[in-house]
C-alpha cells in the first residue's frame, strides 16, 4: 500500500451527486458547499459482462437441493455487482446440456452450471463456468456442502459462489460472509446480531438487556469485540457469534468508557477508546491474547474515537474531536502512535462533520460519513489515498447515512441508512453506484462486515 | 364529683370563649364553696393545662421543622439531581444550566458524603460512535464545573450514554434539545443530603 502525504484542501476536488446518474458520466451541476472545493459525482460507466445460470441439475439424491443451491447462487452473483445476471429460466427453455449458441443469442458472455449429488451427510455440487464467447469451460470445481439443517450450509453455497466470481474475474467476492450490527428492541436495549451477506439468517448475538455498542470482527471472523454497558458502564468484551463470552477487557487504564474496539490484522491487538474519570482521554492498545501491553496511541485533552487498521497493520485511521465539539474531523496516524495528518476536508475554523472511518481490505480506500449540505444530511463518503486522498466521492444522496463498513471485496459498503419509510441496512457498490437493502425497517447501527468465513 | 365536672366544663368553656374572642357569656354565679381549695385547684389545673399546651406546641413545632426540614431535603435532592441540557453537538456549559449547577455546588458543599454519577447524554444526530464521545465530554464539562468550586473531583464519576438513552422518542428538534443533557445520579451519601446553608 503506498500512502503519500495528503495536500491541503485547497487542492482537493469533492465529486458529489446522486446515484440515479450512476449510469451517466456527466457530472451534476455544483452545489458548492465547501469552501474553495468544486463538487460534483462521477462514477464510471462501468461495462457489466451479462452472466447466465443454467438451471442447476439434481442426480443421485441432490435434486432436493438443486434449485435451492441455484437461487443461492444468482443471488449471489447478482449481489457482486459484477454482472449483469440472466437466472431463474425455465429448464424447458435452456434444457440440461450447455447450448453455447442458445446462451449466445440470448447475450450471455458467461454461463455457470451446476449438478449436485448426494454425499455422505451432506452434497457434492460441481460447477462449471463456460465462456459462451469461445464456447469454452474456462473453469470447473467441486464444493463438499453440507447437509441442509447444518449451520455451514448456506456458508458453503456462498464460498462457491465467491469461488465463481474470482474464475471470472480473478476478484475475491464476498458472499461468503455476515454482517454484524446493533439493533434497537422495544424495551429501549441494543442487542449485537449478525446477518449473511444475502440478508438471510438474521440472529441475535449477545442478550445482555443493556446497550452494546460497536461490534467489529477478528480478522479470522471467529468472534467479535463489543462494548456492552452490562455492568452499568461500558466495558470491551470478546464473544463468539452465539453470544458466548470470550474474554473481558481489563479497565486498564482505570476508570471511564471503554468504547469502539477494533482489531489489528493481526488478530491479537485491540485498538480502543477510553473516555475520562481521572485519565487522559484517546486511543489506546492492549494485547488480549498475552494480556498486557497497554499502550497510549493518541489523545490528551481532545477525544480521539472509532480507530480502523490498514490492512497491512502500520496505520490507524480514527475520528477527533480535537478542532471542537461540532467539528469531528477523520485523521491517521502511524499505527504506534505519532503524528497525525487529516483525511477529511477540513480548515481551520472552518465546519464539516466527519466520522465513522472504516480502512478498506485493499488499503487504499477509506469510506466515512459527513455532513456536507446544507440540510444537514449525512452521507456516505470514499477518499481514495492512492491518488493523493484529493478526491472526495459521496455514494448516497438520500435521507441520512452512517457508519460504513467495507466487505472483504473491497468494493462494497454496509451502513445504516435512514430513509422516510424507516431505519435499514444498505449496501452500495463502491464502482457502479448500486444500492441495495439488506434488512429494513429495523433502528440498526453501527454494521461491521465480516472478513471472509473460512469453512467450519 | 358534679361539682369538679362543673367547673371544669366552666373552665373550659372560658378557654374556649377566649379562644374564639368572641363577646364572652355571662358568667355563672360562683357556686358557694371553700375559696381556697377551690382556688388552689383551679391553679393546678391551669397550670397543667398550660404545661400540657406548652409540650403540645413544641413537639408541634418540631413536627413543623422536621417537615420542613424534609421539605428542603427533597428539594435539595431534586436540585442535585436536576438535568441540564446543551446545544447541538456542544459540551459548553449553557448559561442556564451554570444556574442549575451552582445549586449543586451549595448542597453537595453542605453535604459532604454525597457522591454522584453523572451521566452524558447526546441526540440521536451525527455519529453513534462520536456521540459517546460527545456524551462523555458533557459529563466532563459538568463535572470540571463542579470542581471548580473547590468540590472533590473523588465525589464524581462519569459514564457516557451517547445516543443510546434518549429521554424523549422522536426526532422533532424538541426532542432532541431534551436528549442533549447531563443526568445526575446520587450513589453514595442519599440519606446525608444537607440543604444548602
Amino acid at each position: 500500500m503506498r500512502i503519500r502525504i495528503i495536500g491541503t484542501w485547497s487542492w482537493w476536488t469533492v465529486l458529489v451527486g446522486a446515484l440515479t446518474t450512476s449510469t451517466s458520466t456527466e457530472p451534476l451541476a455544483a452545489q458548492d458547499e465547501l469552501p474553495g472545493v468544486s463538487l460534483g459525482l462521477v462514477y464510471a460507466n462501468t461495462y457489466l459482462p451479462a452472466l447466465a445460470v443454467q438451471p442447476f441439475v439434481g442426480a443421485f439424491g441432490g435434486d432436493v437441493i438443486a434449485s435451492q443451491v441455484e437461487a443461492i447462487v444468482g443471488r449471489d452473483l447478482r449481489n457482486s455487482d459484477q454482472f449483469e445476471v440472466i437466472d431463474s429460466l425455465p429448464a424447458a427453455m435452456v434444457g440440461s446440456h450447455v447450448d453455447y449458441p442458445l446462451w449466445d443469442r440470448l447475450g450471455a458472455v458467461w454461463l455457470v452450471a451446476g449438478e449436485v449429488e448426494a454425499s455422505g451427510d451432506g452434497y457434492m455440487l460441481t460447477v462449471e463456468l463456460h465462456d459462451v464467447v469461445y464456447g469454452e469451460v474456462r473453469d470447473r470445481g467441486r464444493f463438499k456442502l453440507p447437509s441442509q439443517d447444518d449451520d455451514d450450509f448456506r456458508m458453503s453455497v456462498h464460498r462457491t459462489s465467491d469461488e465463481i466470481v474470482r474464475w471470472a474475474t480473478g476478484a475475491p467476492g464476498m458472499a461468503a460472509s455476515r454482517i454484524a450490527f446493533t439493533m434497537v428492541g422495544n424495551d429501549g436495549n441494543k442487542e449485537v446480531y449478525v446477518i449473511d451477506s444475502d440478508g438471510e439468517d438474521l440472529r441475535q448475538v449477545t442478550d445482555y438487556n443493556s446497550l452494546t455498542e460497536s461490534p467489529t470482527w477478528s480478522p479470522d471472523g471467529s468472534r467479535l469485540a463489543i462494548a456492552s454497558y452490562k455492568t452499568g458502564v461500558p466495558r470491551i468484551y470478546e464473544v463468539d457469534r452465539f453470544g458466548n463470552e470470550l474474554s473481558a477487557l481489563p479497565a486498564v487504564r482505570g476508570p471511564g468508557d471503554y468504547v469502539t474496539p477494533t482489531y489489528h490484522p493481526d488478530g491479537k491487538t485491540l485498538a480502543f477508546s477510553v473516555f475520562g474519570s481521572n485519565s487522559q482521554s484517546g486511543i489506546f492498545t492492549y494485547d488480549l491474547a498475552q494480556n498486557c501491553c497497554l499502550s497510549f496511541l493518541s489523545g490528551g485533552p481532545w477525544y480521539d474515537v472509532s480507530p480502523t487498521y490498514s490492512p497491512d497493520g502500520r496505520w490507524l485511521a480514527f475520528n477527533t474531536l480535537r478542532f471542537g465539539d461540532a467539528v469531528p474531523q477523520v485523521m491517521m496516524m502511524p499505527a504506534e502512535g505519532g503524528s497525525a495528518e487529516t483525511l477529511s476536508p477540513y480548515e481551520y475554523g472552518g465546519g464539516g462533520f466527519y466520522a465513522a472511518p472504516d480502512w478498506s481490505p485493499n488499503g487504499d480506500l477509506v469510506a466515512f460519513h459527513g455532513r456536507i449540505d446544507r440540510r444537514g444530511r449525512y452521507h456516505i463518503l470514499v477518499i481514495n489515498l492512492d491518488d493523493g486522498g484529493r478526491v472526495l466521492r459521496q455514494l448516497t444522496s438520500e435521507g441520512n447515512n452512517e457508519a460504513p463498513s467495507w466487505a472483504p471485496d473491497g468494493r462494497h459498503l454496509v451502513f445504516a441508512g435512514e430513509r422516510s419509510w424507516g431505519f435499514g441496512l444498505m449496501v452500495v457498490d463502491v464502482t457502479t453506484g448500486r444500492l441495495r437493502s439488506l434488512l429494513g425497517g429495523r433502528r440498526v447501527d453501527l454494521p461491521d462486515w465480516s472478513p471472509v468465513i473460512p469453512p467450519a | 364529683m358534679i361539682v369538679r365536672r362543673f367547673f371544669i366544663t366552666v373552665f373550659a368553656a372560658t378557654l374556649l370563649v377566649g379562644a374564639c374572642g368572641g363577646d364572652p357569656p355571662p358568667p355563672p354565679p360562683p357556686p358557694q364553696a371553700d375559696q381556697d381549695s377551690l382556688q388552689r385547684y383551679n391553679d393546678s389545673v391551669a397550670a397543667a393545662e398550660a404545661e400540657r399546651r406548652a409540650e403540645a406546641e413544641r413537639l408541634a413545632a418540631e413536627r413543623a421543622a422536621e417537615a420542613e426540614r424534609q421539605r428542603a431535603v427533597r428539594a435539595a435532592r431534586a436540585a442535585l439531581e436536576e438535568m441540564v441540557f446543551f446545544d447541538y453537538d456542544m459540551s459548553d456549559i449553557r448559561d442556564d444550566a451554570e444556574a442549575t449547577l451552582r445549586a449543586k455546588v451549595d448542597i453537595l458543599r453542605a453535604s459532604p458524603q454525597v457522591q454522584v454519577r453523572i451521566e452524558g447524554h447526546a441526540d440521536e444526530r451525527g455519529s453513534t460512535e462520536y456521540n459517546m464521545a460527545l456524551g462523555n465530554r458533557r459529563a466532563e464539562a459538568i463535572r470540571q464545573f463542579l470542581v471548580g468550586f473547590g468540590l472533590g473531583e473523588n465525589r464524581f464519576e462519569i459514564v457516557s450514554f451517547g445516543e443510546g438513552r434518549p429521554l424523549q422518542q422522536g426526532s422533532t428538534e424538541s426532542d432532541w434539545a431534551r436528549n442533549r443533557r447531563g443526568q445526575f445520579v446520587i450513589t453514595a451519601g442519599a440519606d446525608a443530603i444537607n440543604p444548602a446553608n
